[in-house]
């Protein structure tokens, strides 16, 4: 599963085959029998940075079809609307800064080219304002049991955006063993996604004067997950998962520059970014459910590494509270670290040679992530379940400040606030 | 600061002394009654963890990792 | 199939529904008195002691025992096969008995009320019979032939078996 992304599919980036993995439960537990085969799920998202940053609308649906004894046909239809600031990758700087909007063909007005330019005033943070994206994105997949103690489910996803389409395929297999206290699940899933930016890729590495662009470009990533899930006691759930995944091709950021500073910080230039064309990340992840009475406790840990370098530890708890009549309450807590990638710099020096690799991307940085959230659910009757979820993500970089002279003072990779608000609907008819 | 840690081995073993060691784990299956309510699901809000999967996804460099199949009612 | 204790008021539908024993007493209008009785007493039908079974009496029939408990998802399919089975082939001697391991019994009744028995109930909320029985998973039915053996065994209920099921309950009953 890739970071790698424009910002448009960055910033809520598609669901990638091995998140299609973790959305499809191998036993559908929650679709009802014939009486009641159909299972609908809907929520509207709202995201938004502050401050004028990114922000999006994300209505989904999905549907569900018990056909008999669970095996089951479930499809989901994802539009996503994103506009906002994003930062381009450049510092802050004493001067003002101009820059190209990605949709661009030519640095500097030509005749035959396209040229949207935007400035930034000293001491901010380089942004483009031009930002606007539609995704739409379908999933597909089939579950069903064979025979007591084995579950098969497999399915497909696609989406398209103007600048990135993507298509995965996954394939999912379930065992139970000693009287169904423990199951073991396998599964494996493949990813093929198309890159074409706006204006063309950049040549990656390239001086961002040359404004140099080439066609577009693939990458593919290979996913494969092993579990077990024990019955601890009565009221306890433990699942531990390993899942390895592989992507190979063009990863780096089609719009994301690097500034080039001398030793008293002035900019000289910028360059494109460049990524590894290869990346392997494995995840431990940890999950416990206990009940305690009506309230269920959910806990989870996860250790992942790369070949990029970066290491993070998450951890997360949510506390559903059944407050009687239908209605709950759940609090939300999030802690999540992760270390910079191996290539991952503030800026480039102008006295070295450029390294093979190199990226500003705060999403390759070291730093901490919290969110906090609440969500209300009620029940009405056979109108189905409706819930409003609210919650902030912060994220603080350890690396914000410079030595550099010409970079006193200024903030060089800001903390990050988002609002999630997200109101859902659910119904089985 | 990077832990080195062998996690495809260490999973391995869990569950290799799981499928093993754990005959005495678990309840019978006629005790399913708590395991069974839809919130004691693994994943028992998917459409939530899948919006949060995107977000995450797009803002940090890690993501993805979730199980699926295990607990629940056991019918069947 | 949804006639219950609803119904009783008509008595045709009575007659349709208790096909059993009851049928063999004679004196009509003791019948019609014992049905208003049992009728009086409310859902479900017949509410046996719990945990204890005792299978000596029902030498001479097949018996259709099911484990099943409120929150077994494949027994709001299983229940209208078994009211099936019973109305259908209780004259030629079947006898099911659904044997509840709910841990509250109000859990049990929610279930029923929604999907009404039309065979004997009992509850067992500490779990006896299904140990006694073997019961490896929910839901587990059990057929019992006629000189009290158990012959056959199901693990989990699937609406592809039914007819599988049915013969297996026919076959038997044909041994007399």
């Amino acid at each position: 599963m890739q970071l790698k992304r424009p910002p448009s599919a960055l910033q809520l980036g598609l669901m990638a085959a091995s998140c299609a993995l973790l959305s499809h439960t191998a036993r559908a537990q929650t679709v009802d029998s014939a009486e009641q085969p159909f299972e609908l799920d809907s929520a509207l998202l709202y995201y938004k940075e502050n401050p004028g940053r990114v922000q999006t609308i994300e209505p989904v649906v999905s549907l569900k079809k018990d056909f008999g004894d669970q095996r089951i046909l479930g499809g989901t239809f994802t539009v996503d609307s994103l506009s906002g600031a994003t930062p381009n990758g450049a510092l802050p700087s004493r001067k003002p800064q101009t820059f190209a909007s990605p949709s661009s063909t030519s640095l500097v007005p030509q005749a035959g080219k396209k040229t949207t330019l935007y400035a930034i005033a000293p001491g901010n943070l380089p942004q483009d304002p031009h930002f606007n994206e539609q995704r739409v994105a379908g999933d597909a997949d089939w579950s069903q049991p064979m025979g007591l103690d084995n579950n098969l489910s497999f399915g497909g996803h696609v989406s398209t955006e103007h600048d990135f389409d993507s298509f995965a395929t996954h394939a999912d297999y379930s065992r139970d063993f000693n009287e169904k206290n423990t199951t073991l699940s396998a599964g494996l899933s493949e990813e093929y996604d198309q890159i074409h930016a706006h204006g063309g890729n950049p040549v990656p590495g390239s001086d961002y004067e040359l404004y140099e662009h080439e066609g577009g470009q693939t990458k593919t990533v290979s996913g494969a997950l092993i579990g077990v899930t024990q019955i601890m006691a009565r009221n306890w759930l433990m699942d531990l998962n390993y899942s390895y995944d592989h992507s190979q091709g063009y990863l780096t950021d089609p719009y994301r520059i690097l500034s080039v500073l001398d030793a008293l910080g002035n900019v000289t230039g910028y360059r494109y970014e460049n990524r590894p064309d290869s990346r392997a990340r494995q995840d431990l992840y940890w999950v416990n459910k206990v009940a305690f009475g009506p309230t269920v406790l959910d806990v989870s840990y996860r250790r992942g590494k790369d070949s990029w370098g970066i290491g993070s530890d998450t951890a997360e708890a949510h506390l559903r509270i059944d407050l009687g009549h239908g209605v709950y309450l759940e609090p939300h807590l999030r802690w999540y670290h992760q270390s910079a990638a191996d290539f991952y710099d503030l800026y480039l020096s102008a006295a070295t040679a450029a390294p093979q690799f190199m990226s500003a991307d705060p999403r390759l940085a070291a730093f901490i992530g919290t969110t906090a959230g609440l969500k209300l659910g009620v029940t009405i009757g056979r109108y189905g379940e409706v819930s409003l979820r609210l919650e902030e993500y912060q994220q603080r970089p350890s690396d914000q400040s410079s030595a550099l002279p010409q970079l006193q003072g200024l903030n060089l990779n800001p903390n990050l606030t988002a609002t999630i608000a997200q109101l859902s609907w659910g119904l089985q008819f | 600061m990077r832990v080195r840690l062998p996690l495809g081995a260490l999973t391995g073993s869990i569950i290799a002394l799981s499928l093993c060691g754990c005959q005495t784990l678990g309840v019978k299956p006629w005790q399913h009654d708590v395991l069974a309510r839809p919130a004691m699901a693994l994943v028992s809000e998917p459409m939530d963890a899948a919006i949060d999967d995107h977000i995450y996804f797009s803002k940090e460099a890690a993501s993805g990792g979730r199980g699926f199949g295990g607990g629940g009612c056991g019918c069947n | 199939m949804t006639l219950g204790l609803d119904a009783v008021a008509s008595a045709p539908a009575c007659r349709r529904v208790y096909q059993g024993p009851l049928s063999e007493i004679r004196a009509p209008h003791f019948r019609v008195a014992l049905i208003l009785l049992v009728a009086f007493l409310g859902r479900p039908p017949w509410v046996v002691a719990d945990e204890s079974l005792d299978l000596a009496p029902l030498r001479g029939r097949v018996v259709y025992l099911d484990f099943w408990a409120s929150w077994c998802t494949p027994c709001r399919e299983s229940f209208p096969f078994m009211n099936r089975l019973q109305n259908e082939l209780g004259p030629q001697g079947l006898v099911v008995i659904g044997v509840n391991v709910d841990r509250n019994r109000a859990d049990a009744q929610e279930f029923l009320r929604t999907h009404p028995a039309e065979f004997r109930v009992v509850y067992d909320p500490k779990g006896e019979l299904p140990e006694r029985f073997g019961v490896r998973g929910m839901p587990t039915s059990v057929l019992i032939d006629r000189s009290g053996r158990i012959t056959l065994r199901h693990e989990g209920f699937f609406l592809k078996d039914r007819e599988t099921l049915t013969q297996q309950v026919e076959t038997l009953l044909e041994d007399r």
